[in-house]
């Protein structure tokens, strides 16, 4: 029964933390009708920046999260205007095209972290890395509590951000519909420079946290897309709401899966899972897809 | 038709006869390095050439391309282990028809989804496949399997040779020359319209995943028996179908000679990559910039620049040999 909480537990707090990437993730498709293939190097690229700081500078890797929101955030929004451009493009197959353009940034950004930090795998430390915390009979590493609860606060941000600014509204509203919300003086390109901006950078401050929480290498960033998708599908792509329940579910999956089939199986359990939710309820299992 | 080429018509017949001289002279001319790499040129372009088929004529992106060459490499692998010891050509047919019935278990379903759904499904069922090897034991799983070795380049070479000239030849008959291929191009362009002309365009779908997947696993067989050893990584890990739709992308989607054009010349440079740094990361950061640098600037491929004169010389011959111009060739 211990066995069994603790997993549980373990289970929410990781997927906790994949909800704030993935929440933003639906966003993004939600307003550019992309589906981003990058969105794991994100994830390695804000792990390696918490290293790097901790590695280089001496200071706590948790400082590396606002310095990943600025620095990615402006990267995003830089990219983002080029997706939009792709993707509404008069070429013959836009939607096609933008998708090959994510995947080849996320080829980019795999080949040129292993070209240049290698196949090593890398931690970020914190003044929390090693502690734990005991919660009647169980105990969880100190600093997965901090990062779920940080990334609740992210998402609980990012959900006051969108339902009560007026910026969100039109956020919102370009989900809804872009047209109308053309129609209403949103400006679609800028708009869809800042929520891939946005995007680009919540993603990178949750891979801090998971760099904090596991270690990161250039190869990992495959699996982190593939939690992106994984939660899409089971939400229905662009439902944001759906994100931070599908989330917890894949967090307990690959707990529950782990701790009681095997760590080698956890991944082919995902992929099963996804594979079927697909073939099943192609708008995912909240029906709320696009 | 006239009785003499014309000059079009010559241009391509020279053509036609330099590409048949170089390939059949290869392997009394170069050493079996050269050899080797040929060989694995001719395999990229096929491979490019059999994700073409779904990806740029019916327009349904395989994210999943690798499962069906890893299928077929498997199979073979397995048959010609201990307890079978069957010979190689019996273990291709074999591996056609378990890669044939796979396809239409997954095709059936999955190619109802479209666009990214499409792509998340195959791509999930490729890394099903690649951990399910993984975690058995009959797989060998991340050890592998090992084959009988059997050491002769102008075999596979012309193992090789082969497929790909008839995965051209068939991609030409069926998708530049006759009314499937119309009704294959119908149903990428407006679905829905495609569907009220009457297509069975569920149907021909299928036809095309079917015949896409079962390509690809020839070339995975003899691939496996070539290199005599496969592990799951090395046979159905996603840079295989990463290289697939990135050849397609760079040589042209759907047109016949870009898997080519866009195999060869990503395959060369991999291998002047690994001959001067021995690095493969490295190539994994070009094939990323290409694709990006392809989609901004180049979307029509290698091909496409060449779109207005595009292949007509060789397709006029090709047409004479067998006598046919069907759906609305000029």
């Amino acid at each position: 029964m211990d066995l069994f909480l603790q997993t549980l537990l373990n289970g929410l707090l990781i997927g906790g933390v994949i909800a704030t990437f993935t929440i933003a993730f639906q966003l993004a498709f939600g307003v550019l009708h992309v589906i981003d293939f990058a969105v794991g190097g994100w994830v390695v690229l804000g792990g390696y920046l918490g290293y790097y700081i901790t590695a280089w500078l001496g200071l706590d890797g948790f400082l590396a999260i606002p310095l990943a929101f600025v620095l990615f955030g402006a990267l995003g929004y830089l990219i983002g205007p080029v997706l939009y451009n792709v993707r509404n493009s008069r070429t013959a197959r836009p939607e096609l095209m933008a998708l090959a353009l994510s995947f080849g940034l996320f080829t980019l950004l795999r080949g040129g972290m292993l070209t240049a930090w290698g196949f090593n795998t890398r931690n970020v430390t914190t003044a929390l890395s090693g502690e734990s915390l005991a919660i009647g009979p169980v105990t969880v590493p100190l600093i997965r509590v901090v990062a779920a609860v940080f990334a609740a606060a992210i998402a609980g941000g990012l959900f006051l951000f969108l339902y009560r600014t007026r910026y969100g509204l039109a956020i919102r509203a370009t989900a809804e519909n872009r047209h109308n919300a053309a129609l209403m003086g949103v400006n679609i390109g800028r708009l869809s420079a800042n929520v891939y901006g946005l995007y680009a950078g919540i993603t990178a401050m949750a891979g801090v946290l998971m760099g904090a929480i596991y270690s990161v290498n250039p190869e990992v960033g495959l699996r982190y897309t593939l939690f992106a998708f994984f939660v899409a599908v089971l939400a229905g792509l662009g439902s944001v709401e759906g994100a931070l329940v599908a989330a917890l579910l894949l967090g307990v999956i690959e707990a529950f899966v782990s701790t009681y089939v095997g760590a080698s199986y956890s991944l082919l359990a995902i992929f099963t899972t996804l594979f079927l939710v697909l073939l099943i309820s192609p708008r995912g299992i909240l029906r709320r897809g696009l | 038709m006239a009785l003499l080429p014309t000059n079009a018509q010559w241009r391509g017949l020279v053509l036609l006869a330099i590409i048949i001289v170089v390939l059949g002279a290869l392997p009394w001319t170069v050493n079996n390095y050269w050899l080797r790499i040929a060989t694995g040129a001719l395999m990229w372009a096929g491979l490019a050439c059999s994700w073409n088929m779904l990806g740029g004529y019916a327009g349904y992106i395989n994210f999943g391309q690798s499962a069906f060459f890893g299928l077929g490499a498997y199979v073979t692998a397995f048959l010609m282990g201990d307890p079978f010891g069957l010979p190689f050509s019996a273990t291709i047919p074999a591996g056609m028809v378990v890669t044939a019935l796979c396809a239409v278990i997954i095709g059936a379903p999955t190619l109802r989804l479209r666009g990214a759904y499409f792509a998340i499904a195959t791509w999930a069922f490729a890394e099903v496949l690649i951990q399910f090897a993984s975690a058995m034991d009959f797989t060998g799983g991340i050890g592998g399997i090992g084959l009988p070795p059997y050491l002769n380049e102008r075999f596979f070479y012309f193992a090789m040779v082969g497929t790909a000239v008839l995965t051209y030849f068939l991609t030409w008959a069926l998708f530049e020359r006759s009314r499937f291929g119309l009704k294959v191009k119908a149903l990428r362009d407006h679905e829905p319209a495609a569907e009220a002309m009457g297509i069975n365009t569920a149907l021909v779908k299928l036809q095309t995943f079917v015949l896409s997947a079962v390509t690809a696993s020839v070339f995975g067989a003899i691939f496996a028996y070539w290199v005599t050893f496969i592990n799951p990584k090395s046979v159905f890990g996603g840079d295989i179908t990463d290289q697939m739709v990135v050849m397609v992308l760079l040589g042209g989607l759907g047109t016949l000679w870009g898997p080519a054009i866009g195999g060869v010349a990503l395959f060369v440079v991999n291998r002047l990559i690994w001959m001067y740094w021995g690095d493969t990361a490295f190539y994994i950061a070009i094939l990323g910039t290409a694709i990006v640098l392809v989609v901004l600037f180049l979307p029509n491929g290698i091909a496409g620049l060449f779109a207005r004169r595009k292949n007509d010389a060789l397709d006029k011959v090709l047409d004479k040999l067998i006598g046919s111009g069907e759906g609305g060739h000029p």
